[in-house]
């Protein structure tokens, strides 16, 4: 043990705490910007030194780890000063040249640099305005980067290599003109991204966000001639009402259905209900290839940021995709078919939109191979946007449900937004379709939790079914290589965002480890009181089979619900 | 005067070349005695290292750390792999003693990387070499040739047991790259950039393992110490100061060049008049920046001092790579500022924050100052603090020293640089 002595306070910590760690266990929160938990340590933006007594120099707190009868000052006068001198000095080339860049910034409610600010008493600024003139990267189907508001703190390079294990971005040039960007600075639509928007989550400045499709939105709610149908992923629903000051995993299901009807949808589906059709559609798939010796393990792909993933670096492996289009386009492609049929509505006047914790489904939009399912699609951030402009007080309207035909889903469908949760829906439809016998226990446990690999055995009568669950684009890397190296899985659910959907890229910000397990608890409480929880029991997906695609895996359900892969280059 | 001469010695061409009819004679292997090397390797390295520590050689890169030390604790690393690193990126303004040393005793530089390598239990040693430096880069390129077909490097040198391969590495270009932990990145393939001490590149360093960096010229220093033994090194100098210095002299005057002084036996002002014959068409010496462009300048009054380390401590600069510009009364200040400034900015890597934004700041207020002719109150001021938070929270010694001259001349010649003031300068 060693013991410090850290603004008066007196205490005793393990070896390798960090001077940051140690002002934590005093209540001292020292400001910081390059540092980010879960991510390598940078020591870059020295706004965390700490004066030493004895030390003339300041050492970062980040990297400095506690000796024995160290005297810290957190907030000495030359550390203020310091600190002040240094975030004054991040600010002036922040493209702050007042044009009220601030006010119309993607961060302009969460900033960090404003945070920042508040908590080192910014009081004047002396230095002129740098302008950079860097041109923003628009190139990606998904995420926005504007380079004049990086201040180069690298987080976005880590989360992109050391979470997900892609690593596009890289620092180039030196000095001030240090910038990120990717290989060759080719533009994030250009290389190997997989559009899951981590980075938008790493950053702690408007240096990127996804790209925007609500003012497209807009214009067609506003168009009467347009039938515009908007649906709404698992994963909204419990992080949405963060953006209005409730704590994370506050419920919101029926104040967003209702926020959405003023905003002028016509209709109001629930992705969930093609989650439970996902399920039908999978499951026969993954008991199909078990019993007709097909290509196993079966991998998950409802992740489009997966997609891209296994497309850009396993591609071997594609086969083993299950062919399911993802609950996204499957809504929206039944949306201009059966629902269009059954309501006489013509295909081309629907508008589709969906809301999505997610950032690559806006590329998977627009892949040819499913174009028109579905026309835009929204984060849970641009939702709360326009609820915002709409200056509703979203928590206080009335809730209002889902609209019929496909606005029904079981608790199975629900726990779609969290990693585990297509497997431990997939097993409750499974288990009885292959036994004919009822479930007794819906809770797979083994497969819930944050943890980066799960791994279990689930006996279906005669069948040891060997699985996988994934999230996090790095653990599905270790996963491949395992697989490689010859471990044996029937099925295998991979999501891109650590925790899964619930941590996606297109979520309120901030996500962390902390918040997201508050939004995966509210998925399996919603779960849990619901006396629906198996996909095949839902009756709107009874109907749609009956009325329409007859059996699952049918002519018309491939047509409609499956699609296919592409090789793409590293 | 006369120089003392340790490093210099074998060298009788001495700047020939300089503008001459016939560049000097390629240093050959077969003229060269390798008899101290051979002695080196019949000692114990810890008799070595205590030669080394007993003649209390600072490392003569710029930082002043006892090489003695150093190796000390590098021999006390347990590891598989050691390295021994010369560092030969020589960048900093006005140095240009380790040029000399490669081009014309590559020899002795080879006998002290492999000296020092077998100090540490090194078996791979790498030389790092300023990009632009394509003469020493082929004259060096040749000697480590030469030396392995002669048993000098490889298996078993000159029959002692001990093994080493070496390496020569050619530099990009990047000023950064002299610092020692960016060094090794760049070696490892990855971007020149400093790297968070502790752990120091003793403890893990290239490719995590426990590393020696030295400079050229502290090298070369180890040989002369072996040869001569610590005690005679010992007795030269001053208590603080062993040895002699490798000095460059450059500027505003009639002879530069590379100079041996023995440390404390001339001062600043005999060295510039009397080895550098004095500025040049007999212009008013204005200052001298001792160490290069990241140490502070001395005011020609300030010169009559004993060239040491502990009298430039003393007198607010540092020996620093010993590179001595002498900057006349022509000049204007304010280019001056503005090209250092530019120098920094641009060299900086680009990592931490008070660094790259805060020399990017001073350059952009040194040209608003360039070209209103003079400091407001409050910019002096503003330079200043941006100098002192660069200098307490940098993440390395390039932008701690990278505000030391312009910090300098505001506090030397306020009233010059004031607007309004009195400008005594002839600008």
């Amino acid at each position: 043990m060693v013991k410090i002595n850290i603004d008066g306070q007196e205490l005793e910590l393990e070896a390798g705490t960090t001077i940051l760690e140690a002002a934590n266990e005093v209540q001292v929160n020292i400001p910081t910007l390059c540092y980010l938990e879960d991510l390598s340590v940078y020591g870059g933006c020295r706004l965390c030194v700490v004066e030493i007594i004895g030390e003339e120099m300041l050492r970062p707190a980040c990297t400095t780890e506690i000796e024995d009868d160290m005297q810290i000052k957190t907030h000495s006068k030359k550390v203020r000063e310091v600190r002040r001198n240094i975030f004054e000095l991040i600010i002036s080339s922040h493209d702050i040249d007042c044009k009220l860049n601030c006010l119309t910034c993607a961060r302009s409610t969460n900033c960090e640099l404003r945070d920042v600010g508040e908590q080192i008493d910014m009081q004047e600024m002396r230095l002129d305005a740098i302008e950079r003139n860097y041109v923003d990267d628009s190139s990606s189907h998904s995420i926005v980067r504007k380079p004049n508001k990086c201040i180069a703190c690298t987080r976005c390079i880590r989360k992109c290599e050391e979470v997900q294990g892609v690593g596009i971005f890289t620092k180039a040039n030196r000095g001030p003109e240090t910038v990120i960007t990717t290989f060759k600075d080719r533009g994030m639509g250009n290389v190997d991204c997989t559009n899951c928007g981590q980075c938008i989550q790493a950053c702690p400045t408007g240096a990127l966000h996804e790209s925007y499709h609500y003012n497209s939105v807009w214009h067609f709610l506003n168009d009467s001639s347009k039938f515009v149908v908007v649906q709404t992923a698992p994963a909204v629903r419990v992080a949405l009402s963060e953006g209005f000051g409730e704590q994370p995993g506050t419920v919101a299901t029926g104040q967003m259905v209702a926020a959405l009807r003023r905003l002028g949808f016509d209709r109001v589906f629930d992705t969930n209900f093609t989650a439970d059709l996902t399920i039908m559609e999978e499951g026969h798939e993954l008991i199909d290839r078990i019993q007709n010796d097909g290509q196993l393990p079966m991998f998950t792909s409802c992740s489009p940021g997966w997609i891209k993933f296994i497309e850009h670096f396993y591609p071997e492996y594609l086969d083993n995709l299950s062919t399911c289009k993802s609950p996204q386009q499957m809504l929206g492609a039944v949306t201009k078919s059966y629902y269009a049929e059954q309501q006489g509505i013509p295909p081309e006047d629907i508008v589709v939109v969906s809301v999505m914790p997610c950032t690559a489904k806006k590329f998977e939009s627009v892949r040819p191979e499913m174009d028109k399912d579905v026309d835009f699609v929204l984060t849970t951030r641009e939702l709360i946007r326009m609820i915002k402009e709409f200056s509703l007080d979203m928590m206080n309207l009335a809730e209002e449900p889902y609209d019929k035909l496909m606005g029904t889903s079981s608790g199975a469908a629900d726990i779609f937004g969290a990693s585990g949760g297509v497997m431990e829906a997939a097993l409750r439809t499974a288990y009885e379709v292959i036994t004919e016998e009822e479930l007794e226990n819906l809770d797979f446990t083994a497969v819930r939790g944050t943890n980066g690999i799960k791994e279990a055995e689930v006996e279906i009568g005669d069948l040891t079914l060997k699985a996988a669950v994934v999230s996090g684009l790095g653990n599905a890397k270790e996963l491949m290589e395992r697989i490689e190296a010859g471990a044996e899985y029937h099925f295998v659910e991979i999501m891109a965002c650590p925790g899964g959907c619930a941590g996606g890229g297109g979520q309120p910000i901030p996500t962390n480890q902390e918040i997201v397990e508050q939004r995966l608890n509210s998925l399996y409480e919603i779960d849990k009181h619901k006396s629906l929880r198996k996909s095949h029991q839902n009756p709107e997906i009874k109907q749609i089979y009956a009325e329409y695609l007859g059996e699952p895996g049918s002519e018309k359900a491939h047509e409609l619900l499956h699609t296919s892969y592409v090789v793409r280059n590293i | 005067m006369e120089e003392k001469i340790l490093l210099k010695e074998g060298i009788d061409i001495d700047l020939k070349g300089r503008g001459g009819d016939t560049p000097p004679a390629e240093p050959n292997i077969n003229e060269y005695d390798f008899f101290v090397l051979e002695e080196a390797l019949n000692l114990d390295r810890e008799e070595i290292i205590e030669q080394i520590k007993e003649a209390y050689l600072k490392g003569r890169g710029g930082a002043g750390f006892p090489t003695g030390l150093k190796w000390e604790m590098a021999l006390a690393e347990e590891a598989e792999q050691k390295y021994m690193i010369c560092n030969a990126d020589e960048a900093e303004t006005g140095t240009f003693k380790d040029r000399y040393l490669l081009e014309n005793v590559p020899f002795k530089v080879l006998e002290g990387i492999i000296i020092g390598a077998y100090a540490i239990g090194a078996e791979q040693a790498y030389i790092y070499m300023r990009g632009e430096y394509a003469r020493p880069r082929n004259v060096f390129s040749k000697a480590i040739e030469e030396a392995y077909k002669q048993g000098l490097l490889g298996e078993d040198i000159l029959g002692s047991g001990f093994n080493l391969e070496l390496r020569l590495i050619k530099g990009a270009g990047a000023y950064i790259c002299g610092e020692e932990t960016a060094l090794l990145n760049s070696i490892e393939g990855k971007r020149g950039r400093s790297r968070t001490k502790p752990p120091y590149p003793i403890q893990k360093g290239l490719f995590d393992q426990p590393t020696a960096v030295n400079n050229v010229e502290t090298l070369a220093s180890c040989r002369e110490i072996i040869r001569i033994g610590a005690k005679e090194y010992k007795s030269l100098g001053t208590k603080e100061s062993r040895g002699t210095k490798l000095v460059c002299l450059s500027g505003d005057i009639w002879k530069p060049g590379v100079y041996e002084v023995e440390f404390g036996q001339v001062t600043i002002k005999e060295i510039v008049e009397e080895y550098g014959g004095g500025t040049r068409d007999d212009a008013q010496l204005k200052f001298i920046i001792p160490g290069g462009a990241s140490t502070s300048i001395l005011p020609a009054e300030k010169l009559d001092i004993p060239y040491c380390y502990e009298t430039l401590a003393q007198a607010g600069s540092s020996v620093g790579s010993g590179a001595i510009i002498v900057v006349d009364d022509s000049h204007n200040l304010f280019d001056l500022m503005v090209t250092v400034s530019r120098f920094f900015m641009d060299e900086t890597c680009g990592t931490c924050f008070p660094c790259k934004e805060g020399n990017r700041q001073v350059n952009h207020i040194l040209n608003k100052v360039a070209d209103k002719g003079g400091f407001s109150k409050e910019e002096v001021e503003i330079v200043k603090s941006i100098g002192r938070t660069i200098y307490l929270s940098a993440r390395c010694g390039l932008g701690q020293t990278s505000l030391n001259f312009i910090y300098s001349i505001l506090k030397n010649y306020p009233d010059e640089v004031l607007l309004g003031g009195d400008k005594h300068g002839k600008d």
